[in-house]
């Protein structure tokens, strides 16, 4: 028995289909995670390069507040104006310090910061500081100094540095906010494609689950039902995934099993009908054929027994009674035979004897019952020793003859006869009566077959000749007859020779 | 008294029941004997018989159809027919198949003597 197509197990499949499903699932949110990291990191450099351009812009202004200060002194000579410079040459150095944290991400930014806090520095040292103390001792000379292009050329040199850091920082802001657009551009394409493969995965399961599983045991459900209803010849087609293969296999074999149990069931049925049949049949014709030799039985007793009737009368019906009393006793005999052989149980207690010894009391006994008939027999002077059950073979002897009287109705000669022929003893009988016609022939043997019989008026059970055969076939011998529509027949039997005489 | 003896047909094809029956009804009657269907049929129409006793199986010819044939040639009245059988619940059918008594097989002497009395003492 195979399965048809050796395809991985149903369960297999679903649990691999389920497994990819997860798998793509989980890549799906590691893609999204991962791109929602990206913007975040983005967004939080776009923060910090906000923090760097908001400290320059700081910075930037104390260098005008000390350029400032400084201009304040030398014009008004007030100590008060230099307030600003003091401040911011306070603060510078942190806030430069800070500036240069910032940038330590980004190398050439760092060395911007850097350049820059040493430019800042030497304008403060080497510019700012001398003036303020010159201012202080000789004002006029400070403000010639002031009207010079250094300090300008300084505090402009120091703009333009700033001017690039920022410049370079906003750049680096931009890049980091279109970075941050492009990777939520790009998680939510992986996303939306992601979730599209999950749908359609999904869908496919679906269908995979109603063509595979759902359809197949929809099948079997409808054939169940049919089963159910009585429609035993239902079958599957063989084959499907893994267990739903193995399921119509198994449902196909439930369903042969179902079908062969029926149809036993039917030819026992059947087998049953047939042997109640038999049986009532038997009944039929037991209870007719017992009425009339009965009939005669109780009639002339009765007449015995209520009428004055002379001797000779009373001889002729006490003979008429017996010869009916052994015809009813004949009758009881075949129908126990027939009923016994029908179950199997026929008999045999069997010895060594002569059948032709058999054969001869048999002939002796028909003899004197016809006055039409002549019995001619031909036996031989030595034993014809078989294994057999004497009573029973008589009755087999007995009937072929009475067969041989009855079926030749104007009279004749029937011929016997018994020989050894090697190992096997042969007994015929042969008489000149009616003979069977060809198309009868087939049934002789068959239980209640009456042939032409009944017809011709002739009695009888139609049984004498099926026990003949089984009885002798239970010896291990067999029977059978030659016949021709008026011409008379010949019934022979043969049995094999006892076993010690071969 | 051969001249006014009434004639019986015994229509059985068992010998010895024809000749129960004879010894039954007695001497006094002229007797014809068929022992099948065929013969019942052709006694009967030759000699117009008073009474037939018919048995129901008979070979060659049913007895039902020798009654049928029987009835298509003489009325009731004429000819007394007795049928007996084996099956003692044909007698619905023989009466309605138009017999005059039905007497069921095995039988009792006294009854059939009774039968015969009766529907030969009412023609």
């Amino acid at each position: 028995m195979t399965t048809g197509s050796r395809s991985p197990s149903l369960s297999m499949r679903v649990i691999a289909a389920s497994v990819a499903l997860a798998v793509l699932v989980a890549l799906i949110f590691v893609v999204l995670i991962d791109a929602m990291a990206a913007l975040e990191d983005s967004k939080q450099r776009e923060a910090h390069s906000q923090d760097v351009v908001l400290e320059t812009l700081a910075v930037q202004k104390l260098v005008v507040d000390l350029q400032s200060g400084v201009r304040g002194l030398v014009i008004t000579g007030d100590e008060r104006f230099l307030e600003p410079w003091v401040m911011a040459r306070e603060a510078l150095p942190t806030r430069l310090a800070a500036l240069e944290r910032l940038s330590v991400d980004n190398a050439r930014q760092r060395r911007r910061a850097r350049d820059l806090a040493t430019e800042i520095n030497d304008y403060i040292e080497d510019y700012t500081v001398p003036l303020v103390n010159l201012a202080r001792e000789a004002p006029a000379a400070a403000r010639s100094e002031v009207a010079r292009e250094e300090g300008r050329t300084r505090t402009d040199e120091i703009d333009d540095r700033i001017d690039r850091f920022l410049k370079d920082e906003r750049a680096l802001a931009a890049a980091s906010a279109a970075s941050a657009d492009r990777q939520s551009e790009r998680a939510k394409r992986l996303a939306i494609a992601g979730l599209a493969a999950c749908a359609a995965l999904i869908a496919l399961f679906g269908v995979y689950l109603a063509r595979w599983i759902a359809r197949p045991v929809r099948e079997v459900a409808s054939a169940a039902s049919r089963v159910a209803a009585g429609d035993f010849s239902t079958r599957l087609k063989a084959g499907g995934p893994g267990e739903v293969g193995e399921l119509t296999v198994a449902f196909n074999r439930m369903a042969a099993e179902l079908e062969r149990n029926r149809r036993e069931l039917e030819s026992q049925n059947q087998k049953l009908r047939e042997s109640e049949r038999r049986k009532s049949d038997l009944v039929r014709i037991v209870s007719h054929e017992l009425r009339t030799p009965l009939a005669s039985v109780l009639g002339f007793t009765s007449v015995l027994l209520t009428r004055d009737v002379g001797p000779e009368e009373q001889r002729r019906y006490l003979e008429i009674i017996n010869a009916q009393g052994r015809r009813l006793s004949t009758l009881v005999n075949d129908f126990l035979d027939a009923d016994r052989l029908e179950e199997g149980e026929l008999e045999l207690s069997r010895r060594v004897i002569d059948l032709g010894a058999v054969v001869a009391e048999q002939v002796q006994l028909f003899e004197g019952q016809s006055t039409k008939h002549q019995l001619d027999s031909f036996l031989p002077k030595k034993e014809l020793r078989v294994d057999a059950d004497p009573n029973r073979l008589a009755q087999v002897i007995g009937n072929l003859l009475s067969n041989a009287i009855k079926y030749s109705p104007d009279g004749g000669t029937v011929h016997v006869m018994a020989e050894q022929v090697d190992s096997i003893v042969r007994v015929s009988v042969r008489d000149e009566g009616m003979g069977i016609p060809e198309e009868l022939q087939e049934g002789v043997f068959a239980k209640f077959f009456r042939g032409e019989a009944d017809a011709s008026g002739i009695p009888g059970t139609g049984l004498g000749l099926t026990i003949a055969r089984s009885v002798v076939e239970a010896h291990g011998g067999r029977m059978n007859f030659e016949s021709a529509r008026g011409k008379g027949s010949m019934f022979w039997l043969e049995l094999p020779v006892a076993a010690a005489d071969q | 008294m051969p001249t006014s003896a009434k004639t019986i047909l015994i229509c059985e094809d068992d010998q010895h029941l024809r000749q129960l029956i004879r010894v039954v009804i007695g001497e006094d009657f002229h007797y014809l004997e068929a022992h099948d269907g065929e013969e019942a049929v052709e006694l009967a129409l030759a000699h117009r018989p008073e009474l037939v006793i018919l048995d129901f199986m008979l070979p060659k010819r049913s007895g039902s159809d020798v009654l049928a044939a029987i009835r298509r040639e003489f009325p009731p009245a004429e000819t007394q027919v007795i049928v007996i059988s084996a099956w003692p619940d044909a007698d619905e059918a023989a009466v309605a198949a138009g017999a005059d008594a039905f007497l069921p097989k095995p039988f009792e002497p006294q009854h059939l003597e009774a039968i015969v009395n009766d529907v030969l003492g009412d023609a």
